[in-house]
């Protein structure tokens, strides 16, 4: 028996195979009505394992085609929430996890991921098209005439175009090419960009490729995603990789021997939203979708304002390294300045993808006036992290729009209660 | 380099909190931070950050006024460098003694203050008036509203306008002849005070300066302001870095060449003069362009600009006075919040449709 096979069918409902979670040996008891497996063995090595083995023989493949129809609507989606599937589908408006019970209006499915350092979603495409594809279907499955759209970086590209072959009949998918500049991948900013609505009853479904993954897994295998493509790079990595990592595999024993010096920064996610990992975390939890490691900033440097800064890459004008570009430093955790009053610069304004301002958001919530930031939307900031980044007044803009998004949140949720 | 640090990690235990010199905990700070780099680390994300500060952006205009500076200095002489000395003194202090009480660093924009604020008086004003109106206005302008980021007004305009109303006389007349000759007054003090009229006065009575003097600066004038070349290098640099708003720039002169041009029944010759006659050129790319006292947002710096230029052709065409580009440029300060407001409330219109 391998995994995904058809363990038994139900004679009264022939269509409704009961898949095999594992592959193994089992054990049949008939019991009169019921049938009992008995000794179910441990999983053995299993080929899909292996992303690069997509010509081999794929035990899931027999049945895979016939899952989608055989699981629909909401027997789907509670098994999707009962492996584990599910934490992968987000509201594309509010970042938040999706209600797996709601009607989604529309289906983004986004191939790429800007963040420097990170895993792009094309390399974990690469040599899982099958299964991608498999997974598109699924996602099918739940939609009546919902679009998917998805997000490739190039409409026309060999990659897009065999992912367009594989799904033709079996899922409608609306290709959507965006600018490749972070953060254009937010899934915030490409539902903006499609012109989907927020709206509480009919969520956006948003889903990067790991997430695809995972619906194909659970829904055609019956197993749960425990695996993802996951990257190790930021400046202070010599060895920078891409690996399959086990939720809970120890991120010491990933980062060991790899790193450039030894006062780094390990941060869970990328450079610009991450979080640091603490000594605590002992392994890689279900979201994470890298490890970047940047080299803790020690040094102070003299006159460090009045210096040409040939290598020192800005997003303003006022280092030489515009002119004349060169290699660039490294990112090191340094704030690189004091923190000032908001001098009302603007590039904050200029970097900002989702067109809010984040200024003036600053302004009201620096006046404690939630309200007016309210006002100014800053419930579309995406947490892209650039405004903090581009600050000259070094003012930690995303955690305080972070902050207030939840003060707004949990002040609504107060508000519904006792109506 | 490293004996300063050195200096500077022995002398850090009697600033803290407890030592016998926390008080002046600013004032070490200040130092501290401007010969070396801070050692501070990002302790939320984004973990990385632009190599941008507030410093290096106040360096930059530092930078740009650069070329007026040794044009008044040929001009006008050493003096000039006395006022801009004794304007940082001045200015300095008032920041120093509200860092302290405040408990908080000294920041940057007194920096420019102290120096723009001697180039737009006249060089043969008095010592002690440099210094009092630099005070006033980093007082007035700055401080009471909370310090560089939370000011309503320019500044050194504030100072300046203090002066103009408390001591008219000699705003109004002391004028230095400027040098000639190669070295000009590079050598020379300079305090030979004269009282005939500017450029712009005379234009008054109808006697109309050189292009080329009004260009090179060798006209009766304020200190910085004089040389339209200097002003116009120092501009385009802070343009092309991006510190000054082209936007306000384009608007402020667009709007004043259009009002003179309407004045002046479309000559040509004479908006040309007046752009390059008296502060226009400094105040529309040095002062207007001050981002703290300016709109936010990018239709109401147009707008700013407009009301600026527009307010400047008035008053040098049709009142008594004989150059607006002081109360011009408060008038924009005073719209400033008014104007973001309503732009800001276009943009939320424009945000809502998206959903």
């Amino acid at each position: 028996m391998s995994a995904g096979g058809i363990l038994a069918t139900d004679p009264a409902c022939f269509s409704v195979p009961l898949l095999a979670p594992y592959g193994g040996t089992a054990r049949l008891d008939e019991a009169e009505g019921h049938i009992v497996l008995d000794g179910l063995e441990a999983p053995t090595d299993d080929p899909t394992d292996d992303p690069r083995d997509d010509q081999a023989a794929d035990p899931a493949n027999d049945v895979g085609r016939n899952a989608p129809e055989s699981r629909p609507g909401a027997a789907g989606r509670r098994e999707l929430v009962r492996l584990g599937a599910w934490q992968f589908v987000s509201d594309a408006r509010t970042g938040l996890p999706a209600d797996p019970e709601a009607t989604p209006s529309a289906v983004i499915v986004s191939t790429i991921h800007l963040e420097p350092f990170l895993a792009r979603g094309d390399v974990q495409l690469a040599g899982r098209l099958s299964e991608f594809a498999r997974g598109l279907t699924h996602i099918q499955s739940f939609l009546e005439y919902e679009p998917i759209y998805l997000v490739v970086p190039a409409i026309h590209a060999p990659l897009v175009r065999k992912i367009r072959e594989s799904v033709r009949g079996t899922a409608w998918i609306e290709l959507v090419s965006v600018p490749l500049r972070y953060p254009f991948d937010h899934f915030g900013i490409l539902a903006r960009h499609l012109g989907l609505k927020a709206d509480p009853e009919r969520p956006v479904w948003a889903l990067p490729v790991a997430g695809v993954f995972a619906f194909d897994r659970a829904l055609t295998q019956a197993r749960p995603a425990l695996e993802r493509i996951i990257s190790l790079g930021g400046p202070a990595v010599d060895d920078p990789a891409h690996f399959r990592g086990v939720v809970g595999y120890p991120i010491d024993e990933i980062v060991d021997d790899r790193l450039r010096r030894a006062p780094a920064r390990i941060l869970r996610g990328g450079a610009l939203t991450g979080s640091p990992v603490g000594s605590d975390d002992l392994g890689l939890d279900a979201e994470c979708s890298g490890l970047t490691v940047l080299a803790e900033a020690a040094d102070r440097q003299f006159l460090a304002f009045a210096r040409p800064g040939w290598s020192r890459h800005s997003y303003g004008r006022t280092f030489l390294s515009r002119y004349c570009p060169g290699p660039p430093e490294r990112l090191r955790t340094a704030l690189r300045g004091e923190l000032r009053p908001c001098v009302a610069c603007g590039q904050c304004v200029d970097v900002c993808a989702a067109g809010i301002m984040p200024n003036a958001i600053h302004k009201y919530l620096y006046g404690d006036d939630i309200e007016a930031a309210q006002r100014l939307r800053v419930d579309l900031c995406v947490e892209c992290g650039l405004c903090s980044y581009v600050c000259p007044s070094k003012i930690e803009l995303r955690q305080q729009f972070l902050d207030a998004k939840r003060a707004i949140r949990e002040e609504l949720t107060v508000e519904e209660v006792p109506a | 380099m490293r004996f300063i640090l050195g200096i500077l990690d022995t002398a850090r235990p009697m600033f803290r909190p407890g030592g016998r010199l926390a008080p002046l905990r600013p004032i070490f700070d200040a130092a501290d931070g401007f010969f070396f780099s801070p050692a501070t680390r990002t302790v939320v994300a984004p973990h990385a950050r632009d190599p941008l500060d507030v410093k290096r952006y106040m360096s930059a205009v530092i930078i740009a006024i650069v070329p007026c500076l040794v044009a008044a200095v040929h001009f006008y002489g050493l003096r000039v460098l006395a006022m801009v000395l004794v304007s940082y003194a001045a200015g300095g202090a008032v920041e120093v003694i509200f860092a302290m009480v405040r408990k908080e660093e000294i920041q940057e924009g007194f920096l420019v203050t102290g120096m723009i604020f001697p180039l737009i008086l006249p060089p043969g004003l008095p010592l002690w008036m440099v210094a009092t109106g630099c005070a006033f206005g980093v007082l007035v302008g700055k401080e009471i509203f909370g310090g560089t980021g939370r000011n309503l007004f320019n500044p050194a305009l504030v100072g300046r306008v203090f002066l103009a109303l408390g001591y008219p006389r000699a705003m109004s007349g002391a004028w230095v002849e400027p040098g000639t000759g190669l070295l000009g007054r590079v050598f020379q003090y300079g305090t030979d005070v004269v009282t005939t009229a500017t450029p712009l006065a005379a234009a008054k009575g109808g006697e109309w300066a050189a292009l080329p003097k009004l260009l090179f600066g060798n006209v009766l004038g304020s200190v910085g302001e004089t040389s339209a070349i200097a002003v116009i290098l120092g501009g385009v640099f802070l343009l092309v870095i991006g510190i000054a708003n082209w936007r306000i720039v384009a608007a402020t002169l667009g709007a004043f060449a259009v009002v003179s041009l309407g004045l002046h029944g479309g000559d040509v010759s004479i908006v040309v003069w007046h752009l390059l006659a008296g502060s226009l050129l400094f105040g529309a790319l040095f002062m207007a362009t001050d981002p703290v006292t300016s709109p936010m947002t990018n239709a109401g710096k147009w707008a700013y600009g407009i009301i600026i230029g527009v307010v400047i052709a008035l008053i040098r065409n049709l009142t008594g006075y004989v150059e607006g580009v002081m109360f011009a440029i408060l008038l924009g300060n005073v719209f400033a919040p008014v104007l973001d407001e309503l732009f800001v409330a276009v943009h939320v219109r424009r945000l809502r449709e998206e959903g």
